[in-house]
């Protein structure tokens, strides 16, 4: 079932520059999704139309399947639905204190006390952060401010949650731990969209690819089904993931069957291993029955 | 930032601001109280001691946080003590008439108010005492103001690092006229930055739902009534001592 659909939307800026030019995408209840564009290519004007931050000059975006409530009401009901995280926490905290600022978005939503405690634990426990609530924000590292962001939005508990380039700025130990998060917040049942520049992670960790380009949706595809996508990719200026590609010189080695493709490093690497032990054990087979022949003859 | 660094660290950070804030007032009451310099001089050095010994604030920290103010107070005293002479046969400055007193009974008490001032900021971050003055009903919009700029301080002075360190690795500051320049980039970037951040809040709070004040939940304190009994208790006995050592008993 589509959660949010964007339908030919088209959105320029004041001062003449193009957010969005026709731009049609559907997001599946359920489903992990990857935005992947270059900069500037629409990814942030498009999760602001997600969100109603920005409106349509023209086409239609839908939720639930009935297109955006632009009244105040309306907004309301969609951004407790929708949540946004953006790329740079600094732009999105502004409280002193964690506690205090993961309650801001359950506080305008006009919940209670002690309705707002419960999430803001829950939502802090969520990302692995429940031991900071009372800490400053300033005195939190990057990856940790990354994670309050979330817990923040977390807190207004969406059924869609979208990140804006979430990996930035992260080093590989954080990576692991957000994306854990981010499985964690999957297996809840939230649908995830995210931006990206990193076609082996997007590749790897999404169920759906969507490409974009100049502020068009070019291509919206099963992320197995980038594997076969060099022709929209090179379109984007985009490599084939690196698995794809070593995956391919493999197969022309007659290392590697041409199926399954895998999706990741590790996969590859348990192709290999199955691969090679086959080999072995047909190596082993064939002599086998050589020496029996031999011995009958 | 030693201040900050302090009042995360001591050993009272969990306890009710409300009473930090309760002892701190009765330290303001009882510098007033003293009615001699010497009943004003135990009083700062009883706060001063729970500061120190009681908060476990250290030291050093301490010091280097009063040494500011403690220099201003000593200026301030040099000038309530002397009187410029413009008769250029006599001396240029002259002792005025009761200055020592004087000088001691505001010096003592405003030492006293420091040290009260300084074992409320030492031991209590300022997002506590932006609750405990939500909770006296202080006007929210001052409220928000002040939860904007002490959010802001930190992000700019990260900001204000960061091109000072980038101009510098250019020689931005190799020449005074290069400094001048540089600080004056430096001043127009801050400017545009603060017009894009204060944007990109505006929007960030949108997202959330946000439609006019920035409402956050207020921390809860264990033991609450019970700090705020044992800080009225402290304070009145402050009170009391400041009164009793200035009717010289």
């Amino acid at each position: 079932m589509t959660l949010l659909e964007l339908d030919h939307v088209d959105f320029r800026y004041p001062d003449g520059a193009i957010g969005l030019a026709g731009c049609s995408l559907a997001i599946e209840r359920g489903s992990r999704n990857a935005l992947i564009g270059a900069n500037g290519s629409g990814k942030t004007t498009l999760f602001q139309h997600c969100n109603g931050l920005l409106r349509p000059q023209s086409g239609v975006v839908r939720y639930a399947g009935k297109p955006l409530d632009y009244s105040r009401g309306g907004l309301r009901e969609l951004r407790s639905c929708v949540g946004l995280v953006f790329q740079n926490p600094d732009h999105q905290l502004f409280s002193a204190s964690v506690a205090e600022d993961v309650s801001f978005g359950p506080l305008n939503l006009g919940l209670d006390s002690p309705t707002v405690r419960q999430r803001v634990a829950a939502a802090l426990a969520a990302v692995g952060m429940a031991g900071h609530a009372d800490k400053a924000v300033h005195n939190l590292s990057f990856g940790q401010k990354k994670r309050v962001c979330i817990a923040g939005v977390l807190a207004m508990e969406p059924e869609l949650l979208v990140l804006d380039e979430p990996m930035a700025g992260l080093d590989q130990r954080m990576r692991g731990e957000l994306l854990a998060v981010l499985d964690g917040l999957h297996a809840q049942g939230i649908t995830l969209l995210l931006a990206t520049h990193d076609i082996d992670f997007a590749y790897r960790w999404a169920e759906r690819i969507h490409l974009i380009n100049a502020g068009a949706c070019t291509a919206s595809l099963p992320a197995a089904d980038l594997a076969h996508a060099d022709d929209a990719l090179s379109a984007l200026e985009m490599p084939l993931p690196t698995v794809v590609e070593v995956h391919r010189r493999l197969c022309a080695q007659g290392l590697l069957p041409a199926q399954p493709i895998p999706r990741s490093h590790g996969e590859l690497l348990a192709l290999l291993e199955t691969h090679q032990m086959d080999s072995t054990w047909k190596k082993q087979l064939t002599t086998t029955n050589t020496t029996i022949t031999t011995k009958k003859q | 930032m030693l201040i900050e660094q302090s009042a995360y660290a001591n050993r009272w950070r969990k306890v009710a601001p409300a009473a930090k804030g309760t002892f701190a007032l009765a330290g303001f009451v009882a510098a007033f109280a003293a009615a001699t310099p010497r009943a004003a001089i135990a009083v700062a050095a009883l706060i001063c001691l729970v500061t120190l010994v009681g908060a476990r604030v250290a030291a050093g920290r301490y010091l280097r946080v009063a040494a500011p103010a403690l220099i201003f107070l000593a200026i301030s005293c040099l000038s309530l003590a002397f009187s410029v002479n413009v008769d250029v046969s006599a001396s240029a400055f002259d002792l005025t008439p009761g200055g020592l007193q004087k000088v001691a009974a505001v010096g003592a008490r405003s030492l006293a108010a420091l040290a009260a001032l300084l074992f409320l900021v030492l031991t209590t971050p300022l997002i506590d005492l932006i609750v405990l003055l939500r909770r006296l009903r202080t006007p929210e919009i001052l409220l928000e103001i002040m939860v904007l700029c002490y959010r802001m301080l930190f992000v700019f002075s990260e900001a204000v690092h960061d091109t000072l360190t980038a101009q510098a690795a250019r020689l931005g500051y190799s020449s005074n006229a290069l400094a001048l320049r540089s600080l004056g980039g430096l001043a127009a970037n801050l400017t545009l930055q603060v017009w894009q951040r204060a944007s990109d809040l505006h929007i960030a709070a949108q997202s959330r739902n946000n439609d006019g004040p920035l409402r956050f939940l207020e921390p809860s304190f264990a033991n609450g009534r019970r700090d705020v009994a044992i800080a009225c208790a402290g304070g009145t006995a402050l009170v009391v001592l400041a009164l009793l050592l200035g009717w010289g008993i």
